[in-house]
């Protein structure tokens, strides 16, 4: 900590965005970039706590972050990446999605604004590629051990960077026809640059992991045939079943899967091919069912389609714009939150029901919507829900998206030709050394937790690796 | 320790090995003392050879780091501590919320160390009692919280919110907080309309003697003569100059913006019999007050401890190595002290074998954070358990270690106008601590079948090692020694009885209290003449703490009370002399004259019939006005060595010094 008075002299200072109507028109990265002479300031506000509550319980992988934000203020960048690198695999990624749980834990935020960890972070990496500090650095020496990894989101990429650079020689097996799960699928260019992913993808391929991609395991390849050719199986392949609107109309034309509309999106923006309807939002009313970040990305997709209008209703309250006092620092703030794609325009409402969805000619048109209230919990958590009686309105959308969630893994598959025993909620059931219950297949990642954080799954993946690593004897 | 210098430390032998077996302190440190056994060579071995193979495997494709280690920053993985963030969060969340669910969560983490061992008691367990008792039997937690105090955390090193925010939690609930030794402003003396006080009940006597006025010992319930502290023994505190503020010089006497020091040692306190002296003079400067002795907790503290109880202190407090965390060097905090559990253990079996127990109350203090602590602190010996780290916490510290930069974040530890405007701690999340804390004692001493807090004190037959914690480490561990207990079982194991103070065959008592009440109710000037023998110690003090009492430091009008004593005067004449008493002396006077003086006025000259010549001879011992913080004194010849060390603010007219004079 070179300076212990940075954080009553210095105040936070965002990037910030581009400006909206000009980052409307592309699918570009949304989000400036600190220079490096700010970030130095920022990084002289953390105060190297004697417990740093972002590294302790803030970070799901842990990082080390008062150790890099002091290099960096020093300017010690390199040595600062080597510390960031031996906790998060993928810098890239987080410094650039993560919500950034480590500033709501962050001690400076107890009384004023957090330090931007997430920044420091990102440009700690970003430094790193552009100085040649990140280069390939395959494993010395090769234990001969196989490992499958199924499913190539941030959970398996984890997992198979980690098992790779112990000497193991993994294989990524991948559905879709590029690798990166929902880094790759789900979340929007405009949040993170698939280059950035590609780029990873290239390094890890070039370390010697090998990457099947368009292969769909439990279909084109048996359980049999993997638990025969592998010494492990990870299984890492998401919760991506979306909780469904069970109402009149939901078979309607234009009535569509957050996921389906994000999918194809990011397909064109790589220049993927794909088959089926073409889901598009241009001169459409759009209206997305649920508050999240899923819902966010639809709201900022629609509108570099060129929707006529895009809606968001949230069937929660709205959330305060501050802290709640039912969640007190270090927790993770229940607050609202407001994306960039929310600023690029769109009305956001709370406390909606959808009671049903109705068209002409087969095509929706309009959405039937009724105002509900809610009782809260102590800690202002909603607890229970009634609809406001004659509140009735209806919500004219041509392109109804729904982001309401997901409700565990898709079922079937390698989950059931494995036969693995699944918890309550339907997720592969892990033991505490992350094996399922079948000796030697592992899982991490939504599909043992339910749907989370990219940052949680890269933290699943690499506790999952290390219980691999033991299970096959390696453990020094 | 009597060691001041680098030098004194060698082949000296003070360090005490904790965990190491006998017959491998026999073969490499022979006669270190060495009380519960542990590890040998073979475990040194093993643990030698986990490090070389953690350093030598290869880490998965980063590049080779060193271990942050986490010994003074928390850091996941490594070093294990007890303040975590999910400990901290959760004790501020119960306590701030009246929480008990919440506080046993907390509790849980800090008792069961099975994957987290930090503790020597983290090793106990208790024996299953043959009878519980029904838990409405117990005695209810607000009488167990009597036994409550907080640590001595100086105004000056804490904030002014925090300080007067313990003062009226304890106060609240019948504790005592402590001053520390940073003095305290009279306006605390003072009741607050809604019968609130922040006046800390136990006053601290340190070496630096930082604002020790005869008001600020008349204000006291406790006087605590600090001898050394828990987490630095031997080493003295240190409040740096950026956070001696206006405010802070003022209370203490001192400068702004300068460093102060407590050395070392006291000045008047080179041998028991020293410490007997100060303790007396200490009750005779608040009769109403008992006074303790603050110990730590090293190989040998029972033999002090008994030289304590028998120099007449009503408590001795043995003080943990894991306490005074933010106040601490780096040196110090891993490596100094001793757990209090040794400590306190041999101060127990001490007094009960020589028959000093039942004469003196005895305190434990050092990271005490939860009932089942203080149950253990009550079973090794103690009575009365002392909370500093974690009463901080509760008020919202969050353990950044940065007391000494005054930067603390939170508004504890700093004297920051813009950062103490921060401090969000509230005397209620104090009271609902020690209450929870309390409750989950009751709950022990039911399952023990014991309804009485007291009936808990010496008991330590009721503790065992919990074998069920098999850590590689700890197998040959050996608390046989600290669970002992003595065998006649007739002898008192806690006190019973009060010390003999001999106040009423005081000087004071017998000869001037009685001729002065017209000076001290009415302020009438009176004037005596009165003989005084070298026995006579402490001549004065209790007549000031009668001023004091009524009129604080300003005392009464200039020469008021005016004693003219004709002979050789002992110890401590003059002691915190009051202002507006004037006491002259014809003779020769022992050491310590005019001790912490208080805006009296003393004037010595040799009889007038004296043959030698007054400016090459000396007329009054050592250590004169040591601490003292307003008068004047006059004397017609010399004086000894280590003359108004730490004077901050008395004239005074001498004609020659010894040695160290005025430092």
């Amino acid at each position: 900590m070179g300076n212990p008075k940075g954080f009553l002299e210095v105040g936070r200072k965002n990037p910030g965005y581009r400006p909206a109507e000009e980052r409307v028109k592309d699918y570009n990265e949304v989000e400036t970039h600190l220079s490096e002479a700010d970030l130095k300031k920022q990084a002289s506000r953390c105060m190297d706590c004697g417990i740093p509550f972002c590294h302790g319980c803030g970070c799901p992988v842990s990082n080390v972050i008062p150790e890099w934000n002091d290099l960096v203020y020093k300017g010690f960048w390199k040595e600062a990446l080597d510390i960031l690198r031996s906790t998060n695999n993928f810098p890239e990624f987080t410094g650039r999605i993560c919500p950034a749980l480590c500033e709501a834990s962050c001690t400076v935020g107890l009384n004023g604004d957090a330090v931007t960890i997430r920044q420091i972070e990102l440009e700690i990496i970003e430094k790193g590629y552009k100085e040649g500090y990140i280069k390939p650095e395959p494993p010395a020496v090769r234990t001969g051990k196989r490992i499958a990894v199924i499913g190539s989101g941030p959970a398996g990429l984890a997992a198979a960077d980690q098992l790779n650079k112990s000497g193991h020689s993994v294989t990524v097996f991948e559905r879709d026809l590029n690798v990166g799960g929902l880094l790759r699928y789900g979340i929007p260019d405009f949040k993170l640059d698939k280059k950035v992913v590609q780029r990873r993808v290239d390094l890890m391929v070039a370390e010697g992991v090998t990457f099947e991609t368009g292969v769909d395991v439990g279909t084109d390849l048996s359980a049999k045939y993997l638990t025969n050719r592998f010494d492990a199986i990870c299984i890492t392949t998401g919760a991506k079943a979306p909780r469904d609107l069970k109402t009149a109309g939901r078979e309607l034309e234009g009535v569509h899967f957050a996921m389906e509309f994000l999918w194809q999106q990011n397909c064109r923006v790589c220049g993927q091919v794909f088959e089926g309807e073409n889901i598009t939002a241009k001169g459409k009313k759009v209206l997305v069912i649920g508050g999240g970040d899923t819902g966010s990305d639809c709201v900022g997709t629609s509108n570099r389609h060129g929707a006529k209008a895009v809606t968001q209703i949230e069937i929660m309250p709205e959330p305060p714009e501050t802290r709640h006092p039912g969640t007190p620092w270090p927790l993770w703030p229940y607050q609202k939150r407001t994306s960039s794609s929310h600023k690029e325009g769109c009305t956001r409402m709370w406390n909606i029901a959808t009671k049903s969805i109705e068209g002409e000619n087969g095509k929706v048109k309009r959405v039937n919507a009724i105002k509900v209230e809610w009782e809260l919990g102590p800690t202002g958590a909603p607890l229970k829900m009634k609809e406001i009686p004659g509140s009735e309105f209806v919500i004219e959308a041509d392109l109804v998206l729904l982001a309401m969630g997901f409700t565990g893994p898709e079922q079937g598959g390698i989950i059931s030709q494995l036969g693995l025993e699944l918890d309550q909620r339907s997720n592969v059931k892990v033991n505490a050394d992350w094996m399922t219950s079948k000796p030697g297949v592992f899982a991490a990642g939504d599909v043992a937790s339910g749907a989370s954080l990219v940052v949680r799954a890269i933290a699943a993946g690499r506790k999952m690796a290390e219980n691999v690593d033991k299970y096959l004897g390696n453990n020094k | 320790m009597g060691i001041s210098t680098l030098r004194s430390y060698r082949g000296a032998q003070i360090f005490e090995a904790v965990g190491l077996a006998k017959d491998f302190i026999d073969d490499y440190f022979t006669g270190t003392a060495s009380r519960i056994n542990g590890i040998g060579v073979a475990e040194v071995a093993r643990e030698a050879e986990m490090r070389y193979k953690r350093a030598y495997a290869p880490a998965p494709g980063v590049p080779h780091l060193l271990d942050a280690g986490g010994q003074y920053h928390f850091r996941l993985g490594e070093e294990k501590h007890l303040w975590t963030p999910e400990t901290i969060t959760k004790l501020q969340f119960a306590t701030r919320n009246n929480d008990m669910k919440m506080y046993k969560e907390y509790a849980k983490y800090i008792n069961e160390q099975a994957e987290h061992l930090c503790t020597l008691r983290g090793l106990f367990k208790f024996k299953k009692a043959a009878q519980p008792v029904p838990i409405e039997e117990v005695e209810p937690a607000s009488e167990i919280m009597k036994h409550f105090v907080t640590g001595a955390m100086s105004f000056g090193s804490i904030s002014k919110e925090a300080h007067e925010t313990i003062a009226i939690a304890m106060n609240r609930i019948g504790g005592m907080s402590n001053s520390g030794e940073g003095g305290e402003d009279p306006e605390r003396y003072i009741r607050l309309p809604n019968g609130d006080s922040k006046c800390s009940a136990v006053k601290q006597i340190a070496s630096g003697r930082f604002g020790v006025t005869s008001e600020y010992l008349a204000s006291a319930r406790e006087l605590q003569i600090k001898i050394a502290q828990g987490a630095k023994p031997g080493e003295g505190g240190q409040l740096p100059g950026h956070k001696v503020d206006k405010f802070v010089a003022k209370v203490r006497h001192s400068t702004p913006g300068v460093t102060l020091i407590s050395p070392p040692p006291h000045h008047d306190i080179y041998s028991i019999e020293d410490l007997a002296q100060l303790i007396y003079d200490l009750k005779c400067s608040n009769t109403d007050a008992r006074i303790s002795v603050k110990l730590v907790s090293e190989v040998g503290v029972g033999t002090v401890a008994a030289g304590v109880s028998k120099g007449h202190a009503d408590m001795v407090l043995i003080s943990g190595h894991d306490g005074g965390t933010g106040a601490s060097p780096l040196t110090s905090i891993k490596h100094a002290g001793l757990p209090w559990e040794l400590g306190l253990a041999e101060t127990q079996q001490t007094l009960v074998l020589n028959y000093l127990r039942d004469r003196i109350r005895v305190q434990a203090d050092g990271q005490m954070k939860t009932g089942r602590d203080i149950v253990i602190g009550a079973l090794l010996g103690a009575e009365e358990f002392g909370f500093g780290t974690t009463t901080l916490v509760v008020l919202g510290c969050v353990m950044m270690r940065k007391c000494h930069s005054n930067t603390c974040p939170v508004g504890v530890a700093t004297q920051d106008p813009e950062l103490r405007k921060r401090f969000a701690g509230q005397p209620e999340h104090l009271i609902n601590f020690f209450r929870m804390i309390a409750e989950e004692a009751r709950e022990i001493m039911a399952e023990l079948g014991i309804r009485k807090f007291d009936d808990l004190v010496g008991r330590s037959d009721l503790l065992e090692m919990n074998k069920a914690i098999d850590f590689w480490k700890a197998r040959n561990l050996d608390f046989s020694a600290v669970f002992k207990r003595p065998d006649n079982p007739n002898l008192p194991v806690r006190r019973t009885k009060a010390q003999d103070h001999g106040i009423d065959k005081a000087y004071d008592t017998v000869n001037i209290l009685p001729k002065v009440q017209d000076a001290i109710e009415n302020k009438k000037k009176v004037t005596l003449e009165l003989p005084i023998h070298n026995v006579d110690r402490t001549v004065g003090t209790i007549t000031s703490y009668h001023v004091a009492k009524k009129y604080g430091n300003a005392g009464l009008p200039e020469d008021t009370l005016t004693i003219k004593f004709k002979g050789s005067a002992g110890q401590s004449f003059g002691a915190f002399l009051s202002h507006g008493m004037t006491f002259e002396l014809e003779g020769e006077s022992n050491d310590y004259l005019g001790k912490g003086l208080s805006g009296g006025k003393i004037i010595v000259r040799p009889p007038v019939n004296a043959s030698y010549n007054p400016s090459e001879n000396i007329i009054v011992g050592n250590v004169l006005l040591y601490g003292a913080t307003d008068g004047k004194i006059f004397i017609y010849g010399r004086a000894g060595e280590r003359f108004a060390i730490r004077n901050s603010g008395v004239t005074a007219v001498v004609e020659g010094l010894g040695d160290h004079g005025c430092e």
